[in-house]
C-alpha cells in the first residue's frame, strides 16, 4: 500500500472528454512532488492510463464500480 | 476491489492494425456508390435484385463490418480491460478474407455464379471464423463495463448466426435444395441487422456515448434487459422459422425493433442533457443515425416498403454510424499511440497537437453534409421509385463522401506518421 503521507491532491475528471482526463492526469503528475499522492475521480476504469503510469514509475489502486472509480497514484 | 497489472500497448496491437480496417472501408462504398450509379432506379425497385443484394453487401460487409472489426482489435483493450490475442498476425488474415470475401460474394450475386458466390462464402467463413475466436478470448476474459461486455457477447453471437445462416443461403444459390428461401433471407437479415449490428450498437453505445459526449450513463432500466430481448426475439423468431410460422417469427423480429427504437429515443435523450453544448460531427452522425433508425422502425412497424427500412438502416445507421465514430476513434488513437511512445522514450520536447488536430472539423462536416444528402436522396428515390433522377444523385452524393472521408483519414494517418518521425530525429539527436 501507499506511503502514509498527508500531501494528497484530488482530481476530479469526470465532466471531462477523451482525451482530457488522461491529458489532466499526466500534466497533474508532472508538476507534483515526488513524495505526494494523487487521488483521482474518474466515471470509467482509465485501463489505458495504467501502462503509463508503469513507465513514468508510479504505482496505483483502483477501487470503484459502475460509473465512479477511484484511482489513488503515488511514486 | 481491483488492482490490474494494466495493459501495455507495446504488445497491443500496432496502429496500423486498427487503421488499415479504417482506410479500407471507405473503398466499398465509393464502389457501392458507382454501382448504383451505373444501376440506377432499377437497383432500388426491389430487394430481390441482384444490385440490391450486392449493395447491401459491400456496405455491410465492406464498410460497416470491416470498421467494426478494426475497431474492435484496438478498443477492446481500452473498453474492457482485454487483449485480442494474436492481433498482430489474425488480423491481417481477418481483413483479407474480408476484403477478397466481399469482393467475390459481391460479384456473384450481380452476376451469379458458383464459384464467385462458393469463393465469398468460404472467404468470409474462414476470416469472419478467425476474428470471433479471437474477440471471444478477449470477450471470455474482459471485465468490468458489464453490460457493454454482455452486448458484445451477444453481438458477436450474432455474428455467427449471420455467417452460419449466410453460408446456408449460398448453398441454396449455388444449388443445394433449400426450402422457403424467403423465410431464411428474412431470418440471416434479422440476424444480421439487430444481432449483429444492433447488438454492437448497444455495446458501443453504452460506453461511447457517456464517454465522448459526457451524458449521464444509460438507465439500469433499458441497460440490463435490452441486449437479453433482442437475443429472445431473435431466437423466437429462428424456432418459427424452422417451424414455418411465419406470422410467429415478426413477432419475434418486432420485439427487438422494439427494443433498438427505444436505445435510439434514450440515446437522443442522453445527448440532450450532455455537460457541453457543442455540437461535434460525431454527435451530428448519432443523431441521423438515431432518426434513421426510429424511420426504419416505424417503416416497418406500420409495414411500408421494405427497401425504404433497407436505405434507412443500411445508409443512415450502417453507413453513418461508424463513419461518425471514425471521426472520434481515428484522432484519439493517433494522439493515444503518439501519447504513449513519448512516454515510453521520455522525450517531453516534441509537442503533441490536440487530438482535434487529426481531422479539421469543417471538412468532417463537409463530409457529413455530401453523407446527408446522399440519405436524403436515396430514401427520397425509394419513397418515389418514378423519380428516375434522385438515384444518380443520391449514387454521387454517396461515392462523393467517400472519397472525402478517405482523404481526411488519410490526412490524419499522415500527420501521426510526421509527428512519429519527429520522435525519431529527437531521439536521434
Amino acid at each position: 500500500m501507499s506511503p502514509e503521507t498527508d500531501a494528497t491532491l484530488e482530481l476530479d475528471v469526470r465532466r471531462l472528454e477523451p482525451p482530457e482526463p488522461l491529458e489532466r492526469i499526466l500534466d497533474t503528475l508532472a508538476d507534483m512532488p515526488r513524495d505526494a499522492r494523487l487521488r483521482v475521480v474518474h466515471r470509467r476504469e482509465p485501463f489505458p492510463l495504467y501502462d503509463l503510469l508503469r513507465r513514468l514509475g508510479y504505482q496505483w489502486h483502483t477501487e470503484g464500480a459502475d460509473e465512479y472509480f477511484e484511482i489513488l497514484i503515488w511514486s | 476491489m481491483l488492482n490490474t497489472a494494466g495493459l501495455s500497448l507495446d504488445q497491443a496491437p500496432p496502429i496500423r492494425v486498427p487503421f488499415s480496417f479504417f482506410l479500407a472501408a471507405p473503398f466499398f462504398v465509393f464502389l457501392a456508390g458507382a454501382l448504383l450509379l451505373w444501376q440506377g432506379e432499377s437497383a432500388l425497385l426491389t430487394r430481390w435484385s441482384p444490385s440490391a443484394l450486392a449493395l447491401t453487401h459491400l456496405i455491410a460487409l465492406g464498410f460497416l463490418t470491416q470498421v467494426m472489426l478494426g475497431a474492435l482489435f484496438q478498443m477492446l483493450p481500452v473498453l474492457i480491460g482485454a487483449r485480442v490475442p494474436g492481433a498482430n498476425w489474425i488480423a491481417p488474415l481477418v481483413q483479407g478474407c474480408l476484403i477478397l470475401g466481399t469482393l467475390a460474394l459481391a460479384v456473384g450475386l450481380q452476376w451469379g455464379g458458383a464459384v464467385w458466390l462458393s469463393l465469398g462464402g468460404g472467404a468470409l467463413a474462414i476470416g469472419l471464423a478467425a476474428f470471433m475466436g479471437a474477440a471471444g478470448i478477449a470477450l471470455v476474459h474482459g471485465r468490468g463495463a458489464l453490460r457493454t461486455l454482455q452486448a458484445m457477447r451477444l453481438a458477436l453471437f450474432g455474428l455467427l448466426m449471420t455467417l452460419l445462416l449466410g453460408v446456408w443461403l449460398v448453398a441454396g444459390l449455388v444449388g443445394v435444395p433449400v426450402d422457403g428461401l424467403t423465410a431464411w433471407v428474412d431470418l440471416h437479415l434479422g440476424w444480421a441487422l439487430l444481432g449483429w449490428v444492433g447488438m454492437l450498437i448497444l455495446g458501443v453505445g453504452y460506453q461511447v456515448v457517456p464517454m465522448f459526449h459526457v451524458t449521464p450513463a444509460y438507465p439500469a432500466w433499458l441497460a440490463r434487459p435490452a441486449a437479453w430481448v433482442i437475443l429472445s426475439g431473435l431466437l423466437l423468431a429462428t424456432a418459427a422459422t424452422l417451424m414455418g410460422w411465419g406470422g410467429l417469427a415478426v413477432w419475434g423480429f418486432g420485439s427487438a425493433v422494439g427494443v433498438l427504437a427505444v436505445f435510439a429515443l434514450v440515446t437522443l435523450d442522453r445527448q440532450r442533457q450532455r455537460e457541453r453544448p457543442r455540437i461535434d460531427v460525431t454527435l451530428l452522425y448519432w443523431w441521423s443515425a438515431m432518426l434513421s433508425a426510429l424511420l426504419a422502425a416505424v417503416v416497418w412497424l406500420s409495414g411500408g416498403r421494405a427497401e425504404l427500412v433497407g436505405v434507412l438502416v443500411l445508409i443512415g445507421v450502417g453507413l453513418g454510424l461508424p463513419s461518425g465514430m471514425l471521426f472520434k476513434i481515428m484522432p484519439f488513437l493517433s494522439w493515444f499511440h503518439l501519447q504513449h511512445r513519448q512516454v515510453a522514450a521520455r522525450r517531453f520536447d516534441v509537442r503533441l497537437p490536440h487530438m482535434q488536430a487529426f481531422i479539421p472539423e469543417r471538412w468532417a462536416r463537409v463530409q457529413f453534409g455530401l453523407h446527408l444528402s446522399a440519405l436524403l436522396a436515396l430514401t427520397l428515390a425509394t419513397t418515389w421509385p418514378e423519380t428516375v433522377w434522385l438515384t444518380p444523385l443520391g449514387a454521387l452524393m454517396m461515392m462523393s463522401a467517400a472519397a472525402l472521408l478517405s482523404w481526411l483519414q488519410l490526412g490524419c494517418y499522415r500527420r501521426h506518421l510526421q509527428i512519429g518521425r519527429r520522435f525519431l530525429t529527437s531521439c536521434a539527436r
